[in-house]
């Protein structure tokens, strides 16, 4: 098997560091050394053998040859060793020339890839010469990490350690208050390196304003900064302690904090508003979902609730809407709701959807990949197929979908206000039927009769003609009076073609477009192709393609008047379709024809051809003996039926949102084999991971569970205060969005093939930080904007860049481009015209067609109603929108714990030229406009970059307004790096 | 061994400054992987592989790739599998499978193709008379006839025919190109999308989506029907105004650099201005047909009736010009998504399969036809692999109470032709009646391998890192296919 290689080209200033050869050759000299100097002892072998034969079965040996047994051989136990596979005895204990695992692993043939070196097969020839000592339990490739994957004992699954920050030798003495400086200094040294001077008021706050709430501060924000700062330092560029502290603390209170963390972790969770897949069709009711995150986070709600709340709030906050909407995480990611004939395919896609609800929760709580454990046991982290499954039998109740959400009370009230409508409608409903009965029978008494008069054979979709006498005219209409399905609805049928033929000899079809004649009829709409369903495919003189009626009427205008006598018409002239709705006829039809478009004359109907169906030959019959009173009777029927629908319509509804429905699983779930549904394995019950269970305890759940109860122990063991993985993550992910880079480069993978901790005790000690502050959020942040590591400017040196370019050891704060996010909104701000209304449903930078799938396409035109802040924008996928997929919002098909940060021409063009920027140009240009300009552009500057401009500035911006006015300099000015930048 | 451990950090420090200049990967500046990079540089003799500076695995036989792409599922035993048992059990039931449950629900009897096959070029290949015109390339072309695919429903195949994952959010083979090679025209995108006048295909733009690539990596869309987003100057901005702007701005630019050295990013976003500018100017270009001569607008029928066809020669004329031009990748859709009537805009001819193919392939037939010749005439078949692709095909059977055919993963057929592919061969087949792959059934995986071999790529160290794996445009899977391989 052919599995995911361990080769990078994309991981972020990782270097991993592989026990060197040198290293491993003194060991084995030494250990040879040793076995010359005495006879060694069984404890001695066993040492031996965990130490350095166990890593390279594992590392190198048992992906193929452990649980896989590729070519028959198992290496995990010496009985199957020594039986071997295919080739014969793998090993002879005392014999390594006898032994087929030394010849090959010695001729390089094994493993395939790259060949062990020489050590390794010295280690290996050493342990079979001393009888190939195995311990009695089979090796577990999960036993112990090696140089090529992560077992039981990888760093991020150990407990959390105790941390007491050192106080180093050289150290500021303001870097020695704060536990995180002494952590992150300690490792500047490691590297002689040295922390950067504090960073000057203006880029502090407006770091610390884009960092807790998104946007840029404003003039008036940071003149108030900086004279708390001069009033505490006696200047107003050097940061007072109180001063800063303070800031933070207004800003942590602004609800805009809870937007742009709720931003953050939208994106984590995957939150999209459609459905994906092929119909991708948008969801209208998942926004409460978003609010519910933004709400919590400015509440600085408890973490390990927040996290039980996105697991098990149906059970959890029953009757509580506003919490019960967190389950929208189980559900918004995206799934296949197509719906599928073939039972194989529906089962597979069922397990993908529950796949994509477990690979959620263990990327964005644990930071752990389960996902790739769906086919095979992990092949790089200590995570086993049966740990998937036990996590499948806790998600495999959940349907994506809506659901009402309201206490006792909301309903009570809303049944007792729909239950007199209801009951008007159903006595409605009956003696509507019971007077059509009474016609009915009435009519059947005398069904011969009426019957007689249809003398001519039914419509026939294949073709139907109607001949009458030649009459001129240059208007021809079709007015449908019952489709073939509904006898009472006129639309929602189908026409191929539509002829109209001259009368006399060598008759002509004049119908067609071709000879200049139009049609027209409303049809049903596709927004992206609007041809797709034109009356004008009644004359084109093809017959593959129909007109979808959405209205009674195809009227073709000739273009000129013409003697005619006959039209013919179909919607199935092949014959193609047989029976098939694709090609839906109407019943009931009259043909008018007119000179000038506006008097009309019937000339043909279908009143005398007998009816095509059962219903048809009912509504005939009941038309046919109804009085005038009895027919209005019935139209009053229909009017109060309409009118108590209408009421019921109007009433307030109960919240229906997209938070999941769950069921209980009638029988127990199964390992799927290789990932295949129809491929079942042995029983799996809910139950922790055993990845963690030496750190974290561990549950496992009897079959017959209650679902609910199955996710809340799940969201109990992720929370319990043992797990060192959802701390470390949670805390990680604090620390990624403050410096641009988390302390783990990859914040949802803390497996092997993640990155690896730059500063493992200052995670660990943050982590721990959060248990002591219950898992409050905003504490944390605190200490870290606090810290003089954070405080640091961001200026480059060159010698510091050398050894570390990308900062990760923080000898300055790392300068970073704004998010797609930051930047729109940031324009709005500026320009003075941010609509900061908070919560409801989302606006669309795009347009929505939905033709039985959904398309989206990016606006030109985006008015003041889309001016709210880009979290409320409604994240369709796969629905590019200029301005914010340029800049990297992601598609949301995924968790994306990072956002990318590139620089393309797209983005200059979009930036440039997108009909936004110029409004925003526009506005922006109208707020800074006054007598004086140098005002202007001083106002400009602030606005934008926190900062005076300079003189030099000065003079060349006003040149430039001097020839090309201030629209043209504000959108400059939008389109700088400093704008986009922070520092 | 003092000096091979010394080394490797004397060599990080060079690789360090280097990456400081180039920008991270996730910068999108240079994806360049620290870890790969020094182990080769420290073990490897070859130059090292980097991506997006044109560098391939090993020498390329084709430079850029024309990818062809009909939507809905066009049927293989209708278009290029002939099928001579269908013929002979029209109307019986299709053994071992009666009545089977497929995508729509149950399958009637096995159904006959309603157009005959007839021999074509010197190779006397079987084509259905529905193409005439491709029928004259046979000799050229490579099928593959034992096409599986994982999925049966349509999103998901189009897009696991595009990025080798049958979900969304992987990036296509355009994106993977983008990213391994980078830009030929830096003036132009690396992957253009054409997409059909009558929309977009099944899961519309997850098909050419740079998934978890860099965002420079997705596809351009363009088309004869619509140009390139934002690439117009806005109204109300003279051409003057606007060179003042960029002079001003790149300015403005240029002093915050100076302040700010030793950010790559800052530069390479002064640089992404100009280039921008220069796409403004090439851009309209390359879309402008009207530089085309009469007789090659005639030649692909640009200015046919049928108003379908007559857009998409358009979009054909459009993807050679985008060729010639240096894009690596040019992904040309012939029909759109599922509408409200199954069929009608692509190829899914579920209930009446004679009246959609007779609308479909005259459509395709002639322009697709006249595009291959064209790059065959101007010798660019030397260097241009060109794909046929279909997400999946259909059944051998009517579908129940239908003249039409339901879903089929498990046998269809793809071809391909041009460099480095062997000419006139026909590899794999479904069974007798085309219900599944028999001889060498073939995946998407192997037939993106072969697709990275051409380009000169190891399909295996053709890695992304993503959430938990390098990733790769064949999975985890992918096997060559030898025999079609020049």
């Amino acid at each position: 098997m052919v599995y995911c290689q361990p080769v990078s080209s994309n991981r972020p200033g990782e270097c991993k560091v592989y026990p060197s050869r040198l290293v491993a050759n003194l060991i084995l000299a030494l250990w040879v050394s040793l076995i010359d100097a005495a006879v060694a002892t069984a404890e001695q072998h066993e040492q031996f053998f965990h130490e350095q034969v166990e890593p390279i079965l594992i590392g190198h040996c048992l992906e193929c040859h452990g649980a896989d047994r590729k070519g028959e051989l198992d290496l995990r136990t010496q009985a199957t060793a020594i039986e071997g596979g295919e080739s014969g005895a793998s090993i002879t204990p005392g014999n390594p020339a006898e032994s087929l695992l030394y010849e090959y692993v010695s001729t390089g043939e094994m493993p395939p890839k790259q060949p062990l070196s020489e050590s390794q097969i010295a280690v290996l020839k050493q342990w079979i010469a001393d009888g190939a000592y195995f311990p009695d339990e089979p090796l577990s490739p999960f036993a112990i990490s090696t140089d090529r994957r992560a077992g039981f004992d990888w760093w991020s699954l150990q407990p959390l350690s105790e941390v007491d920050p050192p106080v180093s030798p050289g150290m500021p003495a303001a870097w020695a208050e704060n536990s995180i400086d002494r952590l992150v200094f300690a490792k500047l040294a490691e590297k002689q390196l040295h922390p950067s001077p504090p960073a000057d008021s203006r880029t502090l706050i407006r770091r610390a304003t884009y960092d807790l709430i998104g946007l840029p501060p404003s003039p008036a924000e940071i003149a108030e900064f900086r004279k708390a700062c001069e009033a505490e330092t006696g200047s107003p560029d050097r940061v007072g302690n109180r001063a800063y502290e303070a800031l933070i603390g207004r800003l942590l209170a602004s609800p805009r904090y809870g937007e742009h963390w709720g931003r953050h972790w939208l994106d984590v969770v995957r939150f999209g508003e459609s459905t994906g897949f092929e119909r991708n069709v948008i969801i209208d009711n998942a926004w409460p979902f978003r609010d519910y995150v933004i709400r919590s986070w400015n509440e600085d709600k408890p973490f390990d609730q927040f996290v039980r709340e996105h697991l098990a709030a149906d059970s959890l906050a029953a009757g509580d809407p506003l919490t019960e909407v967190a389950t929208t995480f189980l559900v918004c990611g995206p799934y296949d709701n197509v719906g599928n004939s073939d039972p194989i395919q529906a089962a597979q896609i069922r397990a993908n959807t529950v796949d994509e609800i477990i690979r959620a929760t263990g990327e964005t709580f644990l930071g752990l990949t389960v996902g790739c454990a769906r086919c095979h046991d992990h092949k790089f982290d200590p995570v086993s197929q049966q740990d998937y499954y036990s996590l499948y039998a806790i998600f495999g109740g959940v349907v994506h979908g809506s659901r009402s959400i309201a206490s006792q009370g909301q309903r009570r009230d809303l049944e007792s206000r729909q239950q007199p409508l209801n009951q008007t409608l159903e006595r409605l409903a009956e003696e509507k039927q019971r007077l059509e009965q009474t016609l009915l029978d009435h009519a059947e008494q005398s069904a011969a009769d009426i019957e007689s008069a249809w003398k001519r054979p039914p419509v026939d979709r294949k073709l139907t003609v109607e001949t009458f006498e030649p009459v001129e005219a240059q208007y021809v209409r079709l007015v449908s009076e019952g489709s073939e399905t509904n006898p009472r609805s006129a639309s929602g049928y189908h026409i191929d073609e539509f002829e109209i033929w001259t009368a006399g000899e060598s008759s002509r079809n004049v119908a067609l477009a071709s000879a200049g004649a139009k049609a027209e009829g409303h049809n049903r709409v596709a927004n992206d192709f609007a041809e797709a369903y034109s009356a004008a495919l009644t004359i084109d003189g093809r017959f593959g393609a129909r007109w979808l009626a959405a209205a009674p009427q195809l009227t073709i205008t000739l273009s000129q008047p013409e003697a005619i006598n006959r039209v013919s018409f179909s919607s199935d002239r092949s014959g193609a379709a047989v029976e098939h709705h694709v090609a839906g006829f109407l019943s009931e039809y009259r043909i008018e024809v007119s000179a000038d478009g506006e008097n009309w004359t019937q000339v043909a109907n279908s009143h005398d051809r007998k009816p095509i169906n059962a219903s048809h030959r009912r509504r005939r019959l009941i038309d046919a003996v109804q009085t005038e009173q009895q027919r209005q009777q019935l139209a009053a029927f229909d009017a109060e039926i309409g009118k108590a629908k209408a009421e019921l319509a109007i009433l307030p509804q109960l919240p229906v949102w997209w938070v999941g429905n769950y069921q209980q699983a009638k029988e127990p779930f199964h390992v799927f084999l290789g990932g295949n549904p129809q491929r079942q394995g042995a029983a799996v019950v809910p139950a922790s991971l055993a990845t963690l269970s030496k750190a974290a305890g561990s549950f496992e759940l009897a079959d017959d569970t209650p679902e609910p109860q199955r996710r809340q122990a799940l969201a109990d063991w992720i929370v319990s205060r043992n797990n060192p993985l959802t701390a470390r993550v949670i805390a990680n992910r604090l620390w990624h969005y403050h410096f641009g880079t988390g302390i783990v480069d990859t914040p949802s993978d803390f497996g092997y093939m993640g990155g690896r901790p730059t500063h493992p005790e200052l995670l660990d000690w943050l982590a721990r930080q959060l248990h002591a502050h219950q898992w409050q959020l905003k504490p944390l942040h605190r200490l870290i904007m606090t810290s003089q590591a954070y405080r640091q400017a961001s200026d480059f040196r060159a010698e510091a860049s050398a050894v570390d370019a990308q900062a990760r050891l923080l000898w300055r704060f790392p300068p970073r481009r704004l998010s797609a996010d930051e930047i729109r909104d940031s324009l709005l701000q500026i320009a003075g015209c941010l609509n900061l209304e908070m919560g409801g449903p989302g606006f669309r930078l795009y347009h929505y067609w939905e033709d039985n799938v959904a398309t989206y396409v990016p606006r030109d035109q985006v008015g003041p109603e889309t001016y709210r802040r880009s979290v409320y924008h409604q994240n369709a996928r796969a629905a590019p929108v200029d301005l914010m997929s340029e800049f990297d919002s992601p598609d949301c098909a995924f968790s994306a714990p990072r956002r990318a940060s590139t620089t393309t021409p797209l983005q200059a063009l979009t930036l440039m030229n997108h009909s936004f920027t110029l409004d925003m140009a526009r506005v922006l240009a109208s707020r800074i406009d006054q007598a004086d300009r140098n005002a202007s552009i001083r106002l400009a500057y602030e606005l934008l970059f926190s900062r005076l401009c300079d003189d030099q500035e000065l003079a060349m911006a006003s040149q430039f307004i001097e020839q090309h006015g201030l629209r043209a300099f504000c959108r400059a000015l939008i389109n700088t790096n400093e704008f986009v930048y922070i520092d | 061994m003092i000096d091979q451990i010394t080394s490797p950090e004397h060599l990080l420090k060079a690789v360090l400054s280097r990456r400081g200049f180039l920008g991270s990967a996730y910068t999108g500046l240079a994806g360049l992987g620290l870890v790969h990079l020094l182990n080769s540089e420290l073990f490897a003799a070859e130059p090292i592989w980097r991506p997006g500076q044109g560098m391939t695995h090993f020498e390329p036989r084709a430079k850029r790739v024309l990818q062809i792409f009909c939507p809905g599922a066009a049927s293989h035993m209708d278009l290029w599998e002939h099928k001579p048992s269908l013929e002979k059990y029209d109307g019986h039931p299709l053994p071992g499978e009666e009545g089977a449950l497929s995508f729509q629900g149950k399958n009637g009897p096995l159904m006959k193709s309603p157009w005959p096959f007839q021999p074509a070029g010197e190779s006397g290949k079987l084509c259905s008379t529905l193409l005439p015109h491709m029928a004259r390339h046979v000799d050229d072309i490579a099928f593959i006839h034992s096409m599986t695919s994982k999925t049966n429903t349509h999103g998901p195949g189009c897009v696991f025919m595009n990025t080798g994952e049958d979900s969304e959010g992987f990036p296509s083979a355009g994106a993977w190109m983008s990213y391994a090679l980078g830009s030929a025209n830096e003036n132009l995108p690396a992957y253009v999308a054409i997409p059909d006048i009558r929309g977009e295909p099944p899961n519309g733009k997850a098909t050419w989506s740079n998934g978890y690539l860099p965002a420079q990596h997705q596809a351009i869309v363009l088309s004869s029907q619509q140009s390139i987003r934002n690439l117009q100057l806005p109204a109300g901005v003279s051409e003057q105004e606007e060179l003042a702007t960029r002079e001003f701005l790149q300015t403005l630019n240029r002093k915050h650099l100076q302040a700010n050295p030793g950010n790559s990013e800052l530069s390479a976003r002064i640089a992404a201005y100009e280039l921008a500018a220069r796409m403004q100017l090439s851009a309209p270009e390359v879309s402008d047909l009207a530089a085309e001569s009469a007789s090659t607008h005639r030649f692909f029928g640009t200015g046919d009736a049928n108003k379908l066809k007559a857009a998409y020669a358009r979009n054909c004329l459009l993807a050679r010009r985008l060729l010639e031009r240096g894009v690596r990748y040019v992904s040309l859709y012939c029909a759109s998504r599922a509408s409200g009537v199954d069929g009608l805009l692509n190829w899914d001819a579920h209930k009446t399969l004679k009246p959609d193919y007779e609308r479909h392939c005259p459509v395709f037939d002639q322009p697709t036809a006249a595009l291959l010749t064209d790059l065959k005439q101007r010798g660019m078949l030397e260097d241009t692999l060109v794909l046929w692709t279909t997400e999946f095909g259909r059944m051998p059977t009517r579908q129940e109470g239908t003249t039409g055919r339901d879903h089929n993963p498990d046998g269809f057929t793809c071809w391909m032709m041009g460099a480095g592919v062997k000419p006139g061969v026909s590899y794999g087949a479904t069974d007798e009646f085309g219900r599944r792959a028999e001889i060498d059934p073939t995946t998407v995986w192997d037939f993106y391998a072969t697709v990275l071999h051409i380009l000169g790529f190891d399909h295996q160290r053709l890695t992304y890192y993503h959430n938990g794996l390098d990733r790769r445009l064949t999975s985890v899977h992918g096997n060559l296919i030898e025999e079609i391989l020049a």
